[in-house]
């Protein structure tokens, strides 16, 4: 109950902020252009391709690097938009607010990383719905398609959650956004040098977020990227739990 | 007959932040309809005791009890009976006033109409009806310090605790709280820490005096407000003037 006051809450707040809806805007304006250019593309390469059966399709053409450009995108968007989710709450004394209402540290966390993702879910069905207008005319593969956004949905999720463990653990809203952005292209590059090289990844290629993107894009859901796609976020929701639960050992 | 627990009992509360000791083995207790002054100089260890009282921190050493029950053994239940107000009182700016109590009141689980009715009663009783629509960012002080006091009272806490109530509100304002306080306290008990000598004489019916994060002084203020004038300045004085380290 607790969990979903406080989800409401930071919604709330976020629905009046000029920060969160510049953010969306631009995020939108964005996309909008790269659905443009991906459409423009492949309006292009159509005389190129041999047939149907055998060339790309327009969920391999346009879908898939649109909705990787929007999972690029949320490597800024979701550090920003999770900056302040406590990090800014603790010096206005909002958190010990929360707790003195009996709220605890897991319902806390839940609420704020709730929220956030409802946000970053929404601007995703939008981006997802600028596709979704030209299906009639493009006859995208539906399997394909819902795969790619299952992926993004929870690649969106795990930034979310990453940004709520690093705005529990660091004083200052900058610096939660920092460790975020950081670790979140730490993630995205950490096998850039052996991919370049054409290489197998190893354990560095599974930690990519690439590796576990790549196969749903392709519109193959697997269970071991889902998987990853969990434990990172339970990972980063228990670190900042038990971060904030800590709230009352310190000052 | 059993005897009736206090509401309130802190029993040898210790608790150190920072690396330093803020509080050692402080005890005293609330009875249910007294108004309890905490006062001491600036790092006494007061907002770190209120803060303890309220749930927010929890004692390394000792025990807080809330009508005999320990606050550790049923914290969410007990937790519901206090009601909080933070020196620097946490509002959400961008939330009306309405909408804040709201929230207060989502959280602490109150259900739908009993939420209505409650934001209401305590948007009159504080005399916020005008502004339930203006947003908590562009309140003034004195307003701020209403609305925070609204959020704490909107469950009917047995304990109210209040931090430093007073500060930064004009004469009138300061009036008014304390007309407040007096309204509250025959239904509930009150802990409140202050630095003005005079409010709490006025509004309180004990004191307790903290220096170095050690009870000096603990008694009821029960003579008429012209024979404690001023008695209470020198103890205060004399307390506040011992070096830290000196036994109590």
């Amino acid at each position: 109950m607790s969990a979903l006051a406080v989800a409401r809450i930071d919604l709330k707040r976020l629905a009046v902020r000029p920060f969160a809806w510049t953010l969306a805007g631009i995020a939108l304006a964005m996309m909008a252009w790269q659905f443009l250019l991906g459409i423009s593309a492949f309006m292009h390469a159509q005389p190129a391709v041999p047939g149907p059966a055998s060339g790309p399709g327009y969920v391999d053409a346009v879908v898939a690097p649109y909705l990787l450009n929007y999972i690029q995108l949320c490597l800024v968007i979701a550090p920003l938009i999770t900056m302040q989710a406590l990090a800014g709450e603790r010096g206005a004394q909002r958190l010990a607010l929360l707790t003195a209402s009996g709220a605890s540290g897991a319902q806390i966390v839940f609420g704020k990383f709730a929220a956030r993702l409802v946000f970053l879910w929404l601007l995703l069905a939008i981006v997802a719905t600028m596709p979704l207008v030209l299906s009639g005319a493009t006859h995208p593969d539906w399997g394909q398609f819902g795969a790619a956004l299952i992926a993004s949905a929870l690649c969106v999720a795990t930034l979310t959650a990453i940004g709520i463990a690093c705005s529990a653990f660091t004083p200052e809203p900058a610096l939660a956004a920092t460790a975020a952005l950081l670790i979140g292209e730490g993630l995205s590059l950490i096998d850039a040098g052996v991919r370049i090289v054409g290489g197998e990844g190893g354990w560095l290629g599974y930690l990519a977020l690439h590796t576990h993107l790549a196969p749903a894009m392709r519109g193959l859901v697997r269970s071991e990227d889902i998987v990853y796609f969990l434990v990172i976020i339970v990972l980063a929701l228990a670190l900042a739990v038990r971060r904030v639960g800590a709230e009352r050992e310190r000052a | 007959m059993a005897a009736t627990p206090a509401l309130l009992e802190l029993i040898s509360v210790g608790r150190r932040l920072a690396g330093r000791a803020v509080l050692h083995d402080v005890s005293f207790s609330l009875q249910r309809h007294d108004v309890l002054g905490l006062l001491g100089v600036n790092g006494a260890g007061k907002s770190t005791t209120l803060a303890i009282i309220a749930g927010v921190l929890r004692p390394d050493t000792g025990r807080v009890r809330i009508d005999g029950k320990d606050v550790n053994d049923d914290a969410r239940t007990l937790r519901d009976r206090i009601g909080w107000v933070p020196e620097s009182v946490p509002l959400w700016p961008e939330l009306t006033v309405a909408e804040s109590l709201d929230a207060c009141g989502r959280l602490r689980g109150l259900p739908g109409p009993a939420r209505k009715a409650a934001i209401e009663r305590e948007l009159a009783r504080l005399e916020l009806t005008g502004i339930a629509h203006r947003l908590c960012g562009q309140l003034s002080l004195g307003q701020k310090r209403r609305v925070g006091l609204a959020q704490a009272l909107l469950h009917e806490p047995d304990l109210l605790v209040l931090d430093e109530p007073g500060n930064g509100l004009d004469p009138v304002q300061a009036a008014q709280l304390r007309e407040l306080i007096g309204k509250l306290s025959p239904k509930r008990g009150i802990v409140l820490s202050s630095h003005d000598l005079a409010e709490v004489e006025a509004i309180c019916h004990r004191v307790v005096i903290l220096h170095d994060g050690r009870v000096r002084h603990d008694a009821k203020l029960d003579a008429s407000l012209d024979d404690r004038q001023g008695k209470l300045d020198a103890q205060f004085r004399a307390i506040a003037a011992r070096p830290a380290s000196a036994a109590a």
